[in-house]
C-alpha cells in the first residue's frame, strides 16, 4: 500500500518534471542556419528540422517535380517554389516547440497530407504534454487509490 | 445516476413523433449524399475542390466525431440518408405507414453467423487500408459511397429490417461502440410495462409504426450500441413508455461488453487512429508513398503492418495487461472475458484519439469548406462569393495545446473506466491504465 | 395516401433537382484541362480559331500546377491552377497554326506538354526565313571543344577598358557576334597584339556589348523558367531533373542498344564547350532542341529576341559582366 503511494507520487514528480523541465534546459547560443528543403510528391527531405531557440533560419525549398510550397505552422510563413527556382525564406526561430509544415500549393491527391514538422528547442509541445498526461493519471491515482486497488 | 427525460417536453415528442421533420432531414441529406455521388464522378478531380471530398471528409466527418458521436451518439444514424430508398422499397412507403406485405423485400432472416459486427469490422478495416486514395479522390469516393448505397439498397431487398445498418456499415460500427459514451439515450420508462406488453409493437411493428429496423427490443435495451435512434418505438408505444433521456456521459461502459467483435472493434479504433496519426498527419514521407501506392510492395508491408497493429499487437498487448492485472488481483478465472471486459477502458480513450487526430486535419483544411461551398464541382462558379477564399490553417496556434487537453481527458476517462469496471471483471486495472497512458504519449508522440 | 405521394414526389424532386441544375448550369464553352504529361497532358490538343476574331479559353487543372502561354506571343503565362478555373481571351491577327504550351514545371516530361491552335482565315504568312545556323551550314550536333580556356574569368569591365585603346569595329556587328564562337574571336584578336587574358577580357566585353541589362534580365527569367529545372540554377548541368534524366536516357539507350546519346544536360559551366560555341550554333540548339537527348524544341516557343536573351545570358555563366551597367 505504502509502496504504491510512493510510486504513484515519484510518477507525478516525473511527469511533472517532464513538463516543466525543459523550459529551463540550458539553450544552446543562436547561430545562422541553412536549410535545403527537398520537396517532392508528397514529402518534404528532410522531413524533420531541428532548431534552437532564437537561430536565424533560412529555408531553401527546392521543388523536385511539380510545383511546391510550404506553410509554416505557429509562424504563419509561406514560400511557393517551382523546379528550377528554388524559394528562400529568412526568419528568426522565436518561438519554442513543435510545429507542422505543409504544402500550400495543391500537388496532388496526397497533397493535403504532404506535411514536415519543425522544432524549436527540445519538443515543448510534447513534454510538455507529456508530462502534463503523466501528472494527471498520477493525480487521479492519488484522488482514487481505493478503486485502483480494489 | 441522474436522468433528464427529454420527451417530457410535448413540442421534443411531437418533433421526434411526427415523420415529417425527419423526412424533410432525411431528403435533405440525401440530396446531398447524392450530389456527393455526383460530384465525384462529374466534379473536379482535384479533392480539395471538389464537393465529395471536402464535403464528406471534412466537413461531415468533423461534425460526425466532434459534435455528433461524442454528444449524440448514434443521432447521426436516426437522419443517416444511406437506408432511406431500400427502407422505401422495403416497407412500400416512405412517409405514411404501408399495409404488411406491401414491399418488395425477401424479408429474410440475417444469417445468424454475422449476426455480430465483424462484418463491420472487417468492412471499416478495408475502407481504412485504401483511406490514402478514398479521402483525396472524389472517384474513389463516389466508387465507395455508391457501394455503400446500393450495398443498403440490396441488402433491404433481401434482408428483413436495416440489415446494412446494423451489420455492414464501416460508419456504423465505430458510432455503435463510441454511442455507449453520448449523454443521450433512449430507454424505456418502466421494463414492467414491457414485460406486460403482449403484442411488443415496437419489435413486430403495428397500425403505428414499423417494427424496430434495428432489430432491437427497446424494452432489453442496455446500452446505445445498436439503437439507431430512429424514433420507431415512440411511434409505436401502446403505452408511451419509450423516453428520449439526458444522462450523464459514458454511463453504458458501467456494464462492459462480453463480445469480442465489439472488443476488437475498440482495438481496431484505437490502431487506426495511431496510424493515421503516424501516417497521414507525421512528417515520413516513405509511410505515405507506402500508404498511397496501392497494389505495389510497400503498400502490401503496409497493410501487413497495418492489420498487425490492429488486430495482433495491440489486443495481445492488452490481453497481457489484463492478464497482469488478473494476477495482481490474484484472479485465475480465465482472460477472455476479462480481456472483453476491459476494452471498455478503450473506449473513450478511442473516440479522444480521434478527436485529436480529426483536429489536426479539420481545422487546417476547413477553409476548403467555404471554397467548395461556392463552386462545389471545381466548375468555376462562385455562388457565395467565397470560391477564391485562399487555404488559409485555422487556429494553428491552438492546435497542439487543444489536442492536449483532449487526449488527457481521453487518459483520465478511459483511467476512470479502467476502474470502474476491473472490480467485476475480476482484475486490478493499473497495468491497464498504464496501457492507456503508454498509448496515449505515443499518440501525443506523433500528433506534436 | 395523398401525403405519402406528396412526399415521394418531393424527395425525387429534390434528389433529381441538386443533380440536373448543375448539368443545366454547366458552362459548355471550350475549357482547356490541363492534366500531368504522362497523364496525357492538354485536352483538346487542337483547338480551332479565326483570325480576328477573340478566342475565350477556360483553363483548368485535374492535378497540379500547370500554366498557359501561346508560343511566339506576347503574352503572360496564365496560371492553371488544380480545381479552379481561369478565363482568358486570345486574339490572333494572322492566320497559321501555334502552339500553346505549360509554363510551369510539372515533372519529367513538363516540356512535352504542348499543344496547336490552328487559326484559320484567308493565306498564312509566308514561312520565317530559315535559322542562322542553316544558312551558315553548321552542323549544331558535331562537339566544339576549344583547346585552351581562360586562366581567369574574363571581365568585361577589363575587356571595356581595353576596347578604348584597340579598334573593335569588324568585331563588334551582330553578325560576326552570332556567327562567332568566344574562341573563334579569342583567335582572331590575335592582331591587337593584347595578350591572352586581356584578349578574353575583350571576347568577354564584346559579348556583353551585344545585349542589354533589360536583355540579360529577361534571359535570366526565361532561363530559370524554362532551363534551370534540368541544366540547373547555376549552370551547372545539375539541375533537380538532371539525375531523372540520366537515368531515363539509361533505360532508353539499353533499350536502343546505346544508339541514344547520354541525357546529360548541357554544364554551361565547362568552358571547354562553351567558348567553343558560337551563338547561332546555341540559338540552333535551342530552336531545334535536343533530338532525342532531352533537350526540347523551343522554335515554335521563343521569339527570335527571346532566344538571343537566353543566349546572352548562357554566356553570363563564362564571362563576369559585374561593373557593366548598360
Amino acid at each position: 500500500m505504502k509502496s504504491a503511494m510512493i510510486f504513484r507520487l515519484l510518477m507525478l514528480a516525473g511527469g511533472l518534471a517532464l513538463a516543466l523541465l525543459p523550459s529551463f534546459a540550458q539553450a544552446a547560443p543562436p547561430v545562422e542556419r541553412v536549410f535545403r528543403i527537398e520537396a517532392s510528391s508528397f514529402a518534404y527531405k528532410p522531413g524533420q528540422i531541428q532548431l534552437n531557440l532564437g537561430d536565424r533560419v533560412t529555408l531553401e525549398l527546392v521543388s523536385m517535380d511539380v510545383v511546391h510550397g510550404l506553410y509554416l505552422d505557429g509562424y504563419d510563413l509561406s514560400l511557393t517554389a517551382d523546379p528550377g527556382q528554388t524559394a528562400r525564406l529568412t526568419f528568426v526561430a522565436d518561438r519554442a516547440g513543435s510545429f507542422r509544415f505543409r504544402c500550400n500549393v495543391t500537388c496532388g491527391a496526397m497533397h493535403p497530407f504532404m506535411i514536415g514538422k519543425l522544432t524549436v528547442g527540445p519538443n515543448h509541445s510534447f513534454t510538455l504534454a507529456a508530462g502534463l498526461t503523466i501528472s494527471a493519471i498520477a493525480i487521479f491515482l492519488l484522488i482514487h487509490p481505493r478503486r485502483a486497488s480494489q | 445516476m441522474t436522468r433528464h427525460e427529454l420527451t417530457r417536453f410535448p413540442l421534443i415528442k411531437a418533433l421526434l413523433k411526427n415523420r415529417w421533420p425527419q423526412l424533410a432531414v432525411y431528403a435533405a441529406l440525401l440530396a446531398g449524399f447524392i450530389f456527393a455521388i455526383f460530384a465525384g464522378f462529374v466534379g473536379s478531380p482535384v479533392g480539395n475542390h471538389n464537393f465529395s471530398i471536402v464535403f464528406v471528409w471534412i466537413a461531415w466527418w468533423a461534425m460526425l466525431i466532434l459534435a455528433a458521436v461524442p454528444f449524440f451518439g448514434r443521432g447521426w444514424c436516426a437522419v443517416c440518408p444511406i437506408p432511406l430508398p431500400g427502407e422505401w422499397l422495403q416497407r412500400g412507403a416512405i412517409l405514411e405507414l404501408a399495409p404488411t406485405g406491401k414491399g418488395v423485400s425477401l424479408g429474410r432472416r440475417w444469417p445468424n453467423p454475422l449476426r455480430n459486427i465483424w462484418m463491420q469490422n472487417i468492412s471499416f478495416t478495408l475502407v481504412a487500408l485504401f483511406s490514402s486514395v478514398i479521402l483525396t479522390m472524389p472517384l474513389i469516393t463516389a466508387v465507395v459511397l455508391s457501394a455503400m448505397f446500393f450495398l443498403a439498397i440490396g441488402s433491404s431487398m433481401v434482408f428483413e429490417r436495416r440489415a446494412f445498418c446494423r451489420y455492414l456499415c464501416p460508419v456504423g460500427g465505430f458510432i455503435g461502440l463510441y454511442s455507449q459514451i453520448a449523454p443521450l439515450e433512449l430507454r424505456v420508462k418502466t421494463t414492467r410495462a414491457c414485460a406486460s406488453c403482449k403484442e411488443k409493437p415496437c419489435y413486430h411493428g403495428s397500425e403505428a409504426g414499423y417494427g424496430c429496423p434495428w432489430q432491437v427490443f427497446p424494452g432489453g435495451l442496455q446500452k446505445n450500441s445498436y439503437c439507431g435512434l430512429c424514433m420507431e418505438c415512440l411511434r409505436t408505444c401502446p403505452v408511451d413508455n419509450i423516453a428520449v433521456n439526458l444522462r450523464p456521459f459514458s454511463s453504458d461502459l458501467a456494464t462492459p461488453t462480453k463480445r469480442l467483435d465489439e472488443a476488437f472493434k475498440a482495438f481496431i479504433m484505437v490502431g487506426a487512429a495511431l496510424i493515421y496519426a503516424g501516417v497521414l498527419l507525421g512528417p515520413w514521407g516513405a509511410l505515405k508513398d507506402a500508404a498511397y501506392r496501392i497494389g505495389s510492395g510497400v503498400w502490401f508491408a503496409y497493410v501487413g503492418v497495418f492489420l498487425s497493429v490492429l488486430f495482433v499487437l495491440m489486443p495481445s498487448l492488452y490481453a497481457l495487461a489484463v492478464k497482469a492485472g488478473m494476477l495482481l488481483a490474484k484472479t485465475s478465472s480465465a482472460v477472455r472475458p476479462a480481456f472483453a471486459a476491459m476494452s471498455a477502458a478503450l473506449v473513450p480513450l478511442g473516440l479522444m484519439f480521434w478527436v485529436a487526430f480529426s483536429l489536426g486535419f479539420v481545422f487546417t483544411n476547413a477553409t476548403y469548406i467555404l471554397a467548395a461551398l461556392s463552386d462545389p464541382l471545381g466548375w468555376g462558379w462562385n455562388l457565395f462569393g467565397t470560391a477564391n477564399i485562399p487555404w488559409q490553417p485555422l487556429f494553428t496556434g491552438l492546435l497542439a495545446p487543444l489536442q492536449t487537453l483532449v487526449l488527457i481527458a481521453g487518459m483520465l476517462w478511459s483511467a476512470e473506466t479502467a476502474q470502474k469496471v476491473a472490480s467485476a471483471a475480476g482484475v486490478r486495472p493499473l497495468p491497464v491504465i498504464i496501457y492507456c497512458l503508454l498509448a496515449t504519449l505515443v499518440m501525443l508522440g506523433l500528433l506534436l | 395516401m395523398k401525403r405519402e405521394i406528396l412526399a415521394r414526389i418531393l424527395l425525387l424532386a429534390l434528389c433529381l433537382v441538386v443533380v440536373l441544375i448543375p448539368l443545366a448550369l454547366r458552362d459548355r464553352s471550350l475549357t482547356l484541362r490541363a492534366r500531368m504529361p504522362e497523364d496525357d497532358g492538354w485536352s483538346p490538343q487542337v483547338i480551332q480559331a479565326a483570325a480576328g476574331q477573340p478566342l475565350r479559353l477556360r483553363l483548368t487543372s485535374e492535378d497540379v500546377t500547370h500554366g498557359f502561354a501561346v508560343g511566339q506571343m506576347e503574352m503572360a503565362s496564365v496560371d492553371v491552377l488544380p480545381g479552379v478555373v481561369s478565363e482568358v481571351t486570345l486574339l490572333f491577327d494572322e492566320p497559321g497554326i501555334y502552339t500553346f504550351f505549360c509554363t510551369r514545371w510539372c515533372g519529367l516530361n513538363h516540356w512535352r506538354m504542348r499543344g496547336t491552335i490552328e487559326v484559320s482565315g484567308g493565306d498564312a504568312p509566308a514561312l520565317a526565313d530559315a535559322p542562322l545556323y542553316v544558312a551558315l551550314g553548321l552542323d549544331i550536333d558535331a562537339p566544339h571543344p576549344v583547346p585552351g580556356v581562360p586562366s581567369q574569368i574574363p571581365s568585361a569591365a577589363r575587356g571595356g577598358q581595353l576596347a578604348e585603346i584597340v579598334s573593335l569595329a569588324e568585331f563588334s556587328t551582330p553578325e560576326y557576334y552570332r556567327a562567332h564562337s568566344p574562341y573563334q574571336v579569342y583567335q582572331d584578336l590575335v592582331s591587337t597584339n593584347l595578350n591572352a587574358a586581356e584578349r578574353w577580357d575583350v571576347v568577354s566585353y564584346l559579348w556583353r556589348s551585344q545585349t542589354t541589362a533589360e536583355g540579360l534580365a529577361e534571359g535570366a527569367r526565361l532561363y530559370a523558367q524554362n532551363c534551370a529545372a534540368c541544366h540547373g540554377e547555376t549552370g551547372g548541368g545539375d539541375g533537380v531533373f538532371a539525375d531523372q534524366l540520366a537515368a531515363s536516357g539509361q533505360s532508353s539507350s539499353q533499350t536502343m542498344h546505346g544508339s541514344m546519346s547520354a541525357r546529360t544536360p548541357a554544364d554551361f559551366t565547362d568552358a571547354q564547350n562553351m567558348l567553343g560555341a558560337s551563338p547561332a550554333l546555341l540559338q540552333g540548339k535551342l530552336m531545334r532542341g535536343g533530338m532525342g537527348t532531352g533537350m526540347p524544341m523551343w522554335g515554335v516557343i521563343f521569339t527570335e529576341e527571346q532566344s538571343w536573351n537566353i543566349i546572352a545570358f548562357l554566356y553570363s555563366f563564362q564571362f563576369q559582366y559585374q561593373g557593366v551597367t548598360r
